[in-house]
């Protein structure tokens, strides 16, 4: 309505004058019609005046034509002439009165017309003056004038028998007609002479009246026309203006902003930072859903079509479906001007174009909000280290004091010994992954043993460097680059080392401890059972509950603290492996346990003993699945790590032995605590050190025991 | 230590790389990176060249070559000059490169000294760096030199 409203106001002036044009028409036509209704009149009145002038000289003929066929006795001709006399005297007089009156009379063509009353004084005197000799001419004619009309041969023989025996009063009529017939005759000329007079008048206000319609259209349709030519080069200018502005805000505005019609079709203009944005080759009309669907997440993009498809419905209003937005801090993956690959946060908002009450187009605002959006990463990420710190912190601050310095020491020297692995330069690729392995061993052991203590910061973090070497020693192009990134997570290593060391040595002097590294008593660095019983409990019932199992732990560890320290070490750094390894993959899930008659919680014991002359074991034993030499080929082949001719090919001992080669996992998937294949050949290196050798007893589906055999006597 | 990741410290090696192989058709390759510590090599060589940064990055990147390196470096380039004072100036044109390719992977806010070059004594790095600072031993040939990146990210104010 209001549009409608704005359209007439905007053309007021056009339909103004059209308005008035119609009007100056239907004027014009009115008095042509007018005038026209007038000149047939006018004709008739002419036509009739002029009849008049005839029947004053037909009336006068047919008296002395009767007096000429009288005087000759022709009977028959003087009844023709009385009856021609009657017809011209009874047209006349009514003709005459129709003059004077106005009224129907007889038509040149014999049909009734109307004659109207004369108008102008010249008329009315050309008509009185006729009356004042008519009335008297038509007295002495009366005798002679039939009574109805009817002209029967009896009526003609009457009125032959009465002109016979009263020829006096023909004598009169005729003298009388002699004398004023050129007087009829004038004044019915003087009449005609009017009538025509007027009707020229009217002819020429018509014509002026026509003159004047042509003109004033004339003028109209030049006003229009200035008018509309000037509204249409001022709408020129304004629709000029209008885009101009537009092209400005287009290429201005550091959003994406674009039009999407009924079809997802991208409208002809859209601001000059969209493809910026979506680091994509936008053209006019082009679709909207491709660009889209190259860009954002599958998932989300199919989540975008039903939303797109939602808000150009009419079925739901706009501001209930706001919140379901899935394009909203997507992250893209868009390449850039070195042709790196990178991932963008973008936005994307949609508001419906309303035309005429109908959804025409959604205008779409596209906004890059990859720096918001790490920010709230690094914020979120800021949140979780300070949370990983501070439970960090709590465990730390329940740990015994010593451990920790010991642990703090222990990773140092592990990342030196990775840091001196590093510096070693060699040319053969065989070397540089043997190198590769020895530093994924370290870097494992340390997140045992952050394990065992509960430092998940830095457990996590060795777990993270674990996975990008897994990667790195399946790459059969290792070398000088990717020893890169090596050094560079070592630096992470040593900040985090560095962070944690910080806090001990606050911790402890919190606790008033004086954790000096100057303090020489070697009481105090011995490594102690409690503490130790109780870490590797805690490890083994968080790894059971990750995995969803349960497990019963029983320590006889005393023989174990009695050893050297170095040798305690060793073996504590042994359980955590073991420990890992026998909740990975040997203790099963309540519901496969109960499917096998066994207990729900699965048991696991540590154990030490002397075996006498300077020889001791360490035995850890778990009541689980068992190393089955068949599931093992099934699974090696499955994973790749051999053929099946090469499988099938190894005993069943040599097939458990290949559990204690790097790179090799029984894990269905890899996750924190196994399926990375580094583990057992950390303990069978660090058996090889201690100078030992390992037994591995197995029954399928009751038990799994490692067992380390050693000496402490040189 | 400054958050710098692998392909900030690339940039560096690439520019030593990219000017071994205008000059002679040959790439040098890493051998090997770690970080210098007390008891890991020194990665010093006879003549080492240093640009010092500012903006972004504050800092040393040094380039250490041997002299045999160095004037094998100056006889395929068909110098006849192989004067020890050339041979730093050899160092010195590589310390440039890598400067050129720092201000176009930084931007043109970094600053950037222009190279000092001097004979140096095996353990000279060490005394000069900063603890755990970044070393890469390339190879060019059979010889042996060293990309050490001793910066920092700068903090935002």
């Amino acid at each position: 309505m209001n549009d409608d409203r704005s359209i007439f106001f905007k053309y007021r002036k056009i339909v103004f004058a059209v308005v008035l044009f119609m009007v100056a028409d239907a004027v014009v036509i009115g008095v042509n019609f007018y005038n026209t209704y007038k000149s047939d009149e006018s004709a008739v009145s002419i036509n009739l005046s002029g009849r008049q002038r005839m029947l004053s000289q037909r009336m006068t003929k047919a008296l002395l034509m009767t007096e000429n066929s009288l005087a000759r006795s022709r009977n028959v001709a003087t009844k023709a002439n009385l009856k021609e006399l009657n017809l011209a005297v009874k047209l006349f007089d009514t003709t005459l009165k129709g003059f004077r009156d106005g009224g129907m009379v007889t038509g040149g063509d014999g049909n009734p017309v109307f004659l109207t009353q004369v108008e102008t004084d010249e008329s009315r005197k050309a008509v009185e003056e006729t009356y004042e000799i008519w009335d008297y001419y038509l007295g002495l004619l009366q005798p002679l004038l039939s009574k109805n009309q009817e002209f029967s041969e009896e009526e003609l023989e009457g009125m032959l028998e009465f002109v016979k025996n009263n020829p006096d009063t023909l004598t009169a009529a005729l003298a009388f007609a002699q004398m004023n017939n050129l007087k009829i005759l004038q004044y019915m000329n003087d009449l005609t002479t009017d009538l025509e007079h007027v009707a020229n008048k009217r002819a020429s206000t018509l014509r002026i009246v026509l003159l004047a319609g042509i003109f004033f259209a004339l003028v109209n349709f030049a006003y229009t026309v200035v008018v509309s030519i000037r509204d249409l080069i001022l709408g020129d200018h304004l629709l000029a203006q209008s885009r101009k502005e537009t092209a400005e805000i287009l290429a201005t505005v550091r959003e994406g902003l674009f039009l999407l019609d009924k079809d997802k079709k991208i409208g002809t203009q859209f601001s000059s930072s969209l493809p910026d944005i979506l680091r994509r080759d936008i053209q006019p009309g082009a679709d909207f859903m491709p660009h889209l669907e190259a860009i954002a997440p599958r998932s989300v993009y199919e989540a975008a079509v039903d939303y797109i498809e939602l808000l150009l419905g009419d079925r739901v209003k706009e501001s209930l479906v706001t919140s379901l937005n899935p394009l909203t801090d997507v992250p893209v993956l868009v390449t850039d001007t070195r042709g790196d690959t990178q991932t963008r946060y973008l936005s994307f908002f949609f508001n419906r174009v309303i035309t005429a009450e109908q959804i025409s187009h959604l205008l779409v605002t596209v906004q890059d909000v990859t720096d918001k959006a790490v920010l709230a990463q690094q914020v979120e990420q800021a949140k979780n280290q300070a949370k990983a710190e501070i439970e960090t912190l709590l465990r730390l601050a329940n740990s015994d004091f010593d451990t920790l310095q010991r642990f703090i020491t222990n990773v140092g020297e592990s990342l030196a010994q990775i840091n001196a692995a590093l510096s070693e330069s060699h040319e053969e690729a065989r070397e540089r992954m043997r190198i590769l392995n020895q530093i994924m061993r370290l870097v494992h052991g340390i997140k045992g043993e952050a394990a065992v203590l509960g430092i998940d910061m830095l457990e996590s973090y060795a777990h993270d460097c674990e996975k990008e070497m897994i990667v790195m020693r399946d790459d059969e192009n290792f070398g000088g680059d990717q020893m890169l990134r090596v050094v560079v997570l070592l630096e992470g290593f040593y900040q985090q080392h560095s962070s944690l060391a910080q806090v001990v040595s606050r911790l402890g002097s919190a606790l008033g401890k004086a954790h000096s590294a100057e303090r020489e008593d070697a009481a105090e660095d011995t490594p102690r059972k409690q503490p130790f019983v109780d870490h590797i409990t805690a490890l083994a019932e968080r790894i059971a509950a990750d995995h969803g199992k349960q497990v019963k732990v029983s320590c006889q560890l005393e023989k174990m603290f009695s050893l050297p320290n170095t040798v305690t070490r060793e073996l504590q750094d042994i359980s955590v492996q073991l420990v890992r390894n026998a909740l990975a993959h040997g203790i099963e899930a309540p519901d496969k346990r109960n499917a096998h008659n066994k207990p729900l919680i699965g048991r696991l014991s540590l154990r030490c003993e002397s075996l006498g002359h300077g020889r001791h074991s360490f035995t850890v034993r778990d009541d689980g699945c068992g190393i089955v030499p068949e599931r093992l080929r099934k699974l090696f082949v499955e994973k790749g790590f051999m053929t099946l001719e090469e499988a099938s090919a190894l005993s069943d001992k040599e097939i458990a032995t290949r559990l204690f080669l790097p790179g090799v996992s029984t894990a269905e998937t890899p996750d924190q605590d196994s399926g990375h294949g580094i583990g057992l050949d950390v303990v069978l290196e660090k058996v090889k050190r201690m100078g030992g050798h390992m037994l591995v007893r197995s029954s399928p589906d009751k038990f799994t025991e490692f067992s380390i055999q050693f000496s402490t006597t040189p | 230590m400054s958050a710098i990741n692998e392909k900030d410290i690339l940039i560096f090696v690439e520019a030593v790389s990219n000017f071994f192989f205008q000059i002679t058709q040959e790439k040098v390759e890493i051998k090997t990176a770690y970080l210098l510590e007390d008891d890991v090599p020194s990665a010093t060589f006879d003549l080492t060249s240093y640009i010092t940064l500012s903006g972004g990055f504050t800092g040393r990147i040094y380039f250490s070559a041997p002299h045999s390196m160095l004037t094998h470096l100056l006889l395929v380039m068909g110098e006849q000059n192989r004067s020890d004072e050339r041979l730093l100036d050899a160092a010195g044109e590589i310390a440039n490169t890598i400067s050129g390719n720092a201000r176009k992977h930084f931007g043109e806010t970094m600053e950037i000294s222009v190279p000092t070059s001097q004979t140096t004594k095996s353990n000279w790095l060490k005394t000069v760096v900063s603890p755990r600072s970044y070393v890469i031993l390339v190879k060019w040939k059979h010889y042996r030199a060293s990309v050490v990146v001793d910066i920092q990210r700068a903090e935002q104010k």
